[in-house]
């Protein structure tokens, strides 16, 4: 039979639902592929709505009705669009004239979800019905929401409910009683105020508040209560779920609460071992690879984290935290992430320096970089041993940061891997394990340092390298460097003049550094200086030395 | 009309109720001239004449305890809870059943509006005032107010009984299931419940009043849908979203799901517990939160509904059980549930007391406790929403009838309907059901409480009556 010209629109807006349903599913909101569906989809409502006042489809398990005509038949069990509505008891749908386009959206959106993939909580009527859509209304079959054996319950239950019939004797005593004098306990219904609903505004906004301390405070009062071991197992599982939960939700101050009860159960003289067992262990729980993995989550996301509560928590974690920290502190993606990782390496560290020291195997340059970093801060000494096994690392990187930290780490068994980081190919290595030597600031750093200015190589080197080792040397301000300047200082040469005037203008500089007033004759020499490099450095070394500048 | 533009008449729709309610409210203190008074019209005229000028005419109804603008349902946040409620209270004092506004209107229609509002007030045949009154103005009109068709309600009370009673059915599943180790399909609980709170939304009196139905085998789960019932519905009194009424209705639910561990044959004791028994009894609201940690994964119901299970019989002062150490205070949901369960539990046969109370009786029980074991503030808005007379209530009239309160009046809290089954000549009867709302031609009540009696001492049998 021929469709009407009504039904064949009711068709196509149909169809176009189908359509619609995928491109919806498979593109984000700002495509233009999104956007134009979207606004294809409105407009064929809005000319079927030109002459009419609502479309209603009548929904059966594999077909869809429109004016008692099928516009939709799906025998399949997949992509069926009449069965996916009617298995969660939705028999009619009926769009308004009044339609709004974000109505029409968020409808869509709905009949997008995969339902059988995604972990939905709800089914369609349900998300339908918290939508509360003004223009699209449905008519649902409750049946099905009771168990099969379950459907005459309502009539066996009325039936029996009505079985016993008052006796008419009983009624007649309470209609001679009703006579027995006025007896009205009046209860008064006292007029709700605007302060009664001031303080009921301030309890709902009180209520906003996550729910998940609450429930801790519940777990901790049922450890409390406990009859024996397998209420603590039982109790212990219920804390992790929620501690889990907590993580994922980012309540880190929950979990520091937490945290601190356990602390209060194990202090308390009255806690059973077994209860003071059970806390004992929360800590390696939270340094668990999964909870770690949620912590990195929630650091990554962008949550807003309270620094303290942060710095508090991490001083929870125990040393199991470590290699999950290490691991995600290469998979995070944010700044502000692994600056908070970084912060509770740091923490955590110090309990297990062998275990974080693996973390500098990492295949990532960066992570070896910042568990070095993380080492240098910690300046534990044996974090040197681990150290120095990488500061032949690859990467300019990392061996900068290494010489750094061994630098400022110190001790006799850096000097010699040091030494040979002076002789390093890249020069930013050199300067840096020049720096490090001046941390060290010991004698033997000092003669390192006298050793390698006067080598025969010295002079080859970049000026700027050459002007780095001077100012490394200054660091001693002793007579040995001072008559190790001067020399420099007055040096002669009639051959490569101009390196020697390189070698004497870093030599006036660190004299300047080190502010002795007995090099200003010497230097007062150079003041006018045919040679400029010369000139400048020594002008400047003098105005250092006079004035302190 | 786009969204925004939709939102913003819904808005203006309250302002309208709003305003008008302020208006009649400051000229029942002021004079009409009184700058009170023309302020607030000041601020209503724009708002009503929007809608004229987009409609021509406009229409404010009242249906039941709601007012409609064009057929669509006012919505309203906690803010307006008091306007309305006003408003709903005054029109229906003087049967006024929609207010047209036909063309745009000035301060003077108002004002005629006003004095014909207020001399209905003080007559007996306060309507037809009105109505004549109202003549004044050319552009403002009002209808008597349409009782609510006695067939409607037949079906309505058949869809809600339906829902009341797939609600107990699916809790029974639910409880057999959880006891077996059984899968829970919590998608059907958010529907059923969902269901729930659409009725009592548009039939609040009709669902509250199957919470009378307790004499039951199966108290457990008819107390269950009970306390859910009563806490939504106190939760619709104060203002909550759907949202929320469902999850509170959900919570309710499942308050106390830790009896499945109770052994039956101490539930269904006839005679009073022991004390180990009691004991056992004491420990349901732990096994609750344990049963429904264990029920599914963690998120925001399930850890409410645990808190509820874990809270229900702790008392406002922190008093009850369990005993709690640390404890800060009571869960806003728990503060609900407790009222509703306590309530039902009071009025039914088979608790723990074993002597169920009248539901005017537990009310004045309630009150005593409300301040120490209930929350003050919640107990006044359950009052208010139960009434003077609770369903179920066995009262004697002045017109020598007997009767059962059928159902609660939202406006007049002691003025309910009341099925009569005993009539002024004696004669046992059931039915008709009387609003003792209703006043004679010369103003006066045609029937008034003087007596309430406790039901269950005379054995009747509420379900034979209410059912």
């Amino acid at each position: 039979m021929e469709l009407t010209e009504e039904t064949k629109e009711a068709k196509d807006i149909l169809q176009n639902i189908i359509k619609s349903k995928k491109t919806i599913r498979m593109y984000p909101r700002n495509n233009p592929i999104y956007v134009k569906t979207l606004e294809d989809s409105y407009s064929k409502f809005r000319s079927f709505f030109d002459y009419r006042d609502n479309l209603s489809l009548k929904i059966k398990q594999n077909s869809i009705y429109y004016d008692a005509e099928q516009i939709y038949y799906n025998p399949d069990k997949e992509d069926n669009l009449a069965l996916f509505f009617f298995k969660d008891g939705l028999r009619e749908i009926t769009f308004k004239s009044g339609l709004l386009p974000d109505e029409l959206e968020e409808f869509l959106k709905i009949i997008s979800l995969d339902f059988d993939r995604d972990a939905i909580d709800d089914d369609i009527v349900t998300l339908l019905w918290e939508k509360d859509f003004q223009n699209i209304h449905y008519i649902v079959d409750e049946a099905f929401l009771i168990d099969a054996d379950e459907e005459d319950y309502q009539a066996k239950t009325e039936e029996k409910a009505k079985e016993r019939v008052t006796d008419v004797d009983d009624l007649m005593k309470a209609y001679t009683d009703g006579f027995m004098g006025s007896d009205v306990k009046t209860i008064s219904v006292v007029p709700l105020t605007d302060n009664d609903l001031h303080t009921l505004v301030k309890e709902l906004e009180k209520d906003s508040v996550d729910k998940t301390g609450k429930l801790f405070s519940i777990i901790f009062e049922m450890i409390c209560q406990n009859e024996g071991r397998s209420d603590l197992d039982e109790a212990l599982l219920f804390l992790k779920d929620a501690i889990r939960y907590a993580m994922k939700h980012g309540e880190i101050r929950g979990i520091l609460d937490v945290m601190k009860r356990s602390r209060g159960v194990i202090d308390d003289p009255l806690s059973t071992d077994e209860e003071k067992k059970l806390m004992k262990a929360l800590p390696y729980f939270l340094g668990d690879e999964e909870i770690v993995g949620y912590l990195a989550d929630v650091l990554d996301s962008g949550i807003e984290i309270d620094g303290k509560v942060f710095e508090e928590f991490t001083k929870c974690l125990e040393k199991n935290s470590i290699p999950p920290l290490v691991k995600y502190l290469g998979e995070l993606a944010t700044i502000r992430a692994r600056k908070y990782v970084i912060e509770a390496l740091t923490v955590i560290g110090r309990k297990d320096v062998p275990t974080l020291a693996k973390g500098l195997d990492d295949q990532r340059w960066y992570v070896v970089r910042n568990i070095i970093y993380i080492l240098r801060k910690i300046a534990d000494k044996r974090g040197v041993e681990y150290l120095l096994r990488i500061a032949r690392h690859s990467d300019i990187r990392v061996r900068k940061e290494v010489i750094k930290t061994l630098g400022e780490l110190g001790g006799r068994e850096v000097v010699q891997t040091l030494r040979e980081c002076l002789d390093d190919a890249d020069m930013q290595v050199r300067v840096t394990a020049a720096k490090a030597f001046a941390s060290i600031g010991s004698e033997a750093a000092k003669k390192i340092m006298l050793e390698k200015i006067s080598g025969k190589d010295f002079k080859d080197k970049n000026f700027e390298e050459k002007r780095e080792f001077f100012e490394v040397i200054s660091r001693w301000k002793d007579s040995e460097v001072i008559d190790f300047l001067m020399k420099i200082l007055k040096a002669r040469s009639f051959f490569s003049r101009a390196k020697l005037y390189e070698k004497k203008a870093c030599a006036a500089f660190s004299l300047g550094l080190i502010g002795n007033k007995d090099a200003l004759p010497a230097l007062d020499k150079f003041r006018e200086s045919g040679n400029k490099l010369m000139r400048d450095f020594t002008c400047a070394a003098i105005k250092k030395i006079e004035y302190g500048q | 009309m786009d969204n925004s533009e939709e939102k913003g008449l819904h808005r203006s729709a309250q302002d309208i109720v709003n305003h008008l309610s302020v208006i009649l409210r400051t000229a029942q203190i002021h004079d009409p001239g009184n700058i009170a008074v023309t302020t607030a019209i000041d601020k209503f005229l724009p708002l009503i004449n929007h809608f004229v000028d987009a409609r021509q005419d406009i229409a404010l109804d009242l249906v039941g305890e709601f007012f409609y603008i064009d057929e669509t349902r006012i919505r309203y946040s906690l803010e307006y809870l008091l306007s309305f409620d006003f408003l709903v209270r005054e029109f229906k004092k003087r049967e006024i059943g929609k207010v047209v506004f036909k063309e745009r209107v000035g301060p003077a229609d108002i004002q005629i509006f006003i004095k014909a509002f207020i001399a209905s007030g003080f007559s007996d045949t306060p309507f037809d005032v009105m109505s004549d009154k109202i003549t004044d103005s050319e552009n403002i009109d009002v209808d008597r107010l349409k009782k609510v068709a006695e067939g409607g309600e037949i079906d309505a009370r058949k869809v809600v009984k339906k829902s009341y009673f797939n609600a107990v059915s699916y809790t029974r599943g639910v409880m057999t299931k959880i006891k077996s180790g059984e899968k829970v399909n919590i998608k059907k609980a958010k529907r059923i419940v969902e269901s729930m709170v659409d009725h009592l939304l548009e039939e609040e009196k009709l669902l509250v009043g199957m919470t009378a139905m307790k004499d039951y085998d199966e108290y457990t789960y008819h107390h269950s849908v009970n306390v859910s019932i009563l806490s939504i519905a106190l939760g619709q009194r104060m203002g909550l979203s759907k949202k929320m009424l469902t999850e509170l209705g959900l919570v309710a639910l499942f308050h106390d799901i830790g009896k499945i561990e109770v052994p039956a044959e101490i539930l269904n004791k006839a005679a009073n517990f022991s004390d180990d028994e009691w004991k056992l009894i004491k420990k349901h609201p732990v096994w609750g939160v344990k049963a429904i940690l264990r029920l599914r994964g963690l998120d925001h119901t399930s850890i409410r509904a645990a808190i509820v299970s874990f809270e229900h019989h702790l008392n406002y002062d922190l008093s009850g059980y369990p005993i709690v150490r640390k404890y800060r205070e009571l869960d806003f949901y728990s503060r609900i549930v407790s009222l509703a369960d306590q309530y039902d539990a009071m009025t039914s046969s088979r608790v723990y007391s074993r002597i169920p109370l009248a539901p005017d009786k537990a009310l004045s029980i309630m009150m005593e406790r409300a301040e120490t074991q209930l929350d003050p503030l919640l107990f006044k808005f359950f009052i208010n929403m139960v009434g003077v007379f609770p369903i179920g209530t066995l009262v004697m009239l002045d017109s020598k009838e007997l009767g059962l309160v059928y159902e609660s009046d939202v406006v007049f809290a002691d003025r309910p309907r009341v099925l009569i089954i005993i009539d002024r000549s004696g004669q046992r009867v059931n039915g008709p059901v009387v609003n003792l709302a209703e006043k004679d031609e010369a103003g006066k009540y045609l029937r008034s409480v003087v007596k309430t009696l406790d039901p269950n001492k005379y054995k009747i049998n509420l379900a034979e009556y209410l059912l």
